[in-house]
């Protein structure tokens, strides 16, 4: 059950931008990419979310390869999130969240509400459903985004033997308490079976929060392994290019 | 897959619900209203308790209820198309007369008046060259609409505008050359033609008319929710499953087809797409099950409306009732636009 990434390669034009890249997005794990600015991070994330084709290599999800899932029963898989453009129209909150829902056979409302129930109670947003969206700030914004891509997993309609959850930077504009509140629920997802894949900055929140960790810079995977086995003073000094020290004994990564 | 019935009352709300039904009964009552006034008047009730003189049934049959028909079915379409175009170019000026849609169609139709002689002189679908042209004419403006302004992001507004400027001046330059080398006959075709009025038309043209844009407008509705995704941004709606390729199809051809069929019958008729759409989310909301039902059957209204203050003003002339959309339309665009300056 995992989400297996084979030697990618992807190039625009003489651009190298991946070079064989290989993964595994385990169920039950949280998968943290991290890496430089330009160093293909969001590229490899819309590989293996299928919106963009490697020039080589293959994304098998649960042994079937990426290409022979239909769009339809891809989402019925994965749910992603980034940076999201903005919505021009006055939605309320409500109907955005209802975005991600997968239409079924049948749409059970019952079972939409249940659902929407419990992502407004997990993410401390059921006070905004009637809001306006447009009317919300930068990090209600996200919260709703994310509610939306929590959503989209929990129509269980669908005969999928595993889900997996993808994000880009999904910390952005959260102020640290909301995100920890984030990591905390995609910590809890991960207990009741889901995979999560997800893009961070911050190297102590990756640290501590991550079943497995991959660095990446130049489009190379450079260290790939348990928190525990990547987070070393050479390894994080040789990517960042500056002095990062790792103190054992609280945990805590410094660099400056 | 769930079918399009169960769905249209699964996404709308109890409001948009009670909107919908008071529209149709009003729908019903202005095109009562819409047959019995004119030049002279006379109660509709009549025709079914068969009281009317010879005179009034033929006034009837073959004036007023074509006419008020082909009013109520242009003004849905026009009114769905501006709310097609706006969900799928993402942005509230679209309207197929300001981008050029309708120039499009109608340098279509201008061209099959002047040319269909030259190339089909005796061919047996020659009156439905027109509206084919006038389909092909805003299919081809929309195309080209969506390749100049993609990857433009929220500011494809101003660019779509402006393309729409360009596009309607090219198919005016179109139009005049046509008008410029057509012959006498021709020339009174395409004069009469511009002109644009919903009188003069016959059962045979309008029928298949009316069957064409009403299943187009159908066919349209369900649509309605990957129009909603969509407003997530392509990538966001491919994830969740759209076929974004196919569905920019399916809007470019449905909006071309009742486009270009609305322009060839009753030539520009202007503001519609862009003011009904607008009046129908400030009043229920902007999901799109709602907004496309409702755009057809307010733009339904306001149309038999235009079009009876168009016989009723001036008697016994007649104003074009494009003349009437524009003269509400164009403040209402100003509007708009003040409007946006304040945000």
């Amino acid at each position: 059950m995992s989400i297996e990434v084979n030697n990618i390669s992807y190039s625009i034009k003489d651009l190298q931008i991946l070079r064989d890249v290989s993964l595994k997005i385990r169920k039950n794990e949280v998968l943290s990419l991290l890496g430089p600015n330009g160093s293909g991070k969001s590229t490899l994330l819309k590989i293996i979310s299928g919106d963009i084709n490697p020039k080589s290599g293959s994304v098998l999800f649960d042994d079937i390869n990426l290409n022979n899932i239909n769009i339809i029963d891809r989402a019925r898989i994965r749910s992603v999130m980034s940076q999201s453009q903005d919505i021009i129209y006055d939605f309320s909150v409500k109907e955005v969240i209802e975005m991600g829902w997968l239409e079924g056979k049948e749409f059970i409302t019952e079972k939409f509400d249940n659902a929407l129930y419990k992502v407004g109670i997990e993410c401390e947003i059921s006070h905004l459903f009637d809001k306006s969206f447009n009317q919300l700030s930068g990090g209600e914004k996200r919260k709703v985004h994310f509610a939306r891509t929590l959503i989209q997993m929990y129509n269980r309609d669908f005969e999928t033997k595993s889900r997996y959850i993808m994000l880009d930077e999904p910390t952005a504009n959260l102020d640290i308490s909301h995100e920890l509140q984030l990591i905390n629920i995609l910590k809890k997802k991960t207990l009741e079976g889901f995979g999560v894949f997800i893009i961070l900055h911050d190297l102590n929140l990756a640290y501590h929060f991550s079943d497995k960790v991959a660095f990446i810079k130049e489009g190379k995977i450079c260290a790939f392994g348990t928190p525990d086995e990547v987070f070393k003073e050479k390894i994080l000094t040789e990517i960042y290019g500056l002095d990062v020290s790792f103190d054992n004994s609280t945990k805590k990564i410094s660099y400056y | 897959m769930l079918n399009g019935l169960d769905r249209f009352f699964r996404y709308i709300s109890l409001k948009q619900l009670i909107i919908f039904n008071v529209l149709i009964l009003v729908l019903i009552l202005t095109m009562i209203v819409g047959i019995s006034k004119g030049s002279f008047d006379f109660s509709v009730l009549k025709y079914f308790t068969g009281n009317l003189t010879t005179l009034e049934e033929e006034v009837l049959v073959n004036i007023r209820f074509p006419r008020v028909l082909l009013a109520a079915v242009v003004g849905a379409a026009l009114s769905m198309s501006g709310a097609c175009l706006q969900g799928l170019f993402r942005n509230p000026l679209a309207d197929p007369g300001l981008i050029g849609v309708s120039a499009g169609a109608a340098l279509g139709a201008a061209f099959s008046i002047v040319m269909s002689a030259e190339f089909f002189p005796d061919f047996l679908f020659t009156p439905y060259l027109l509206p084919l042209s006038a389909i092909l004419g805003s299919a081809f403006v929309i195309s080209i609409l969506f390749i100049i302004t993609r990857g433009f992001g929220f500011e494809g507004m101003t660019y779509m505008l402006l393309a729409g400027i360009a596009i309607n001046a090219l198919a005016g330059v179109g139009i005049g050359i046509l008008t410029y080398i057509s012959d006498d006959a021709e020339l009174r075709g395409l004069t009469f033609w511009t002109m644009g009025s919903f009188g003069g038309v016959t059962w045979n043209l309008i029928i298949p008319a009316i069957v064409i844009i009403l299943s187009t407008i159908v066919w349209t509705l369900r649509i309605s929710r990957k129009l909603d995704l969509l407003q997530l941004g392509e990538p966001e709606a491919y994830r969740l499953g759209v076929d974004i390729k196919k569905l920019r199809f399916d809007i470019i051809m449905s909006s071309a087809i009742i486009v270009g069929i609305s322009v060839s019958l009753t030539g520009m008729i202007g503001f519609v797409g862009l003011v009904v759409p607008h009046l129908v989310r400030l009043f229920g909301g902007v999901n799109h099950h709602y907004l496309l039902a409702c755009s057809a059957l307010t733009g339904a209204i306001l149309m038999v409306n235009a079009d009876l203050l168009s016989r009723i003003l001036i008697q016994p002339a007649e104003l074009p009732v494009g003349l009437i959309t524009s003269a509400i339309g164009s403040p209402f665009f100003l509007w708009l636009i003040f409007r946006m300056r304040k945000k």
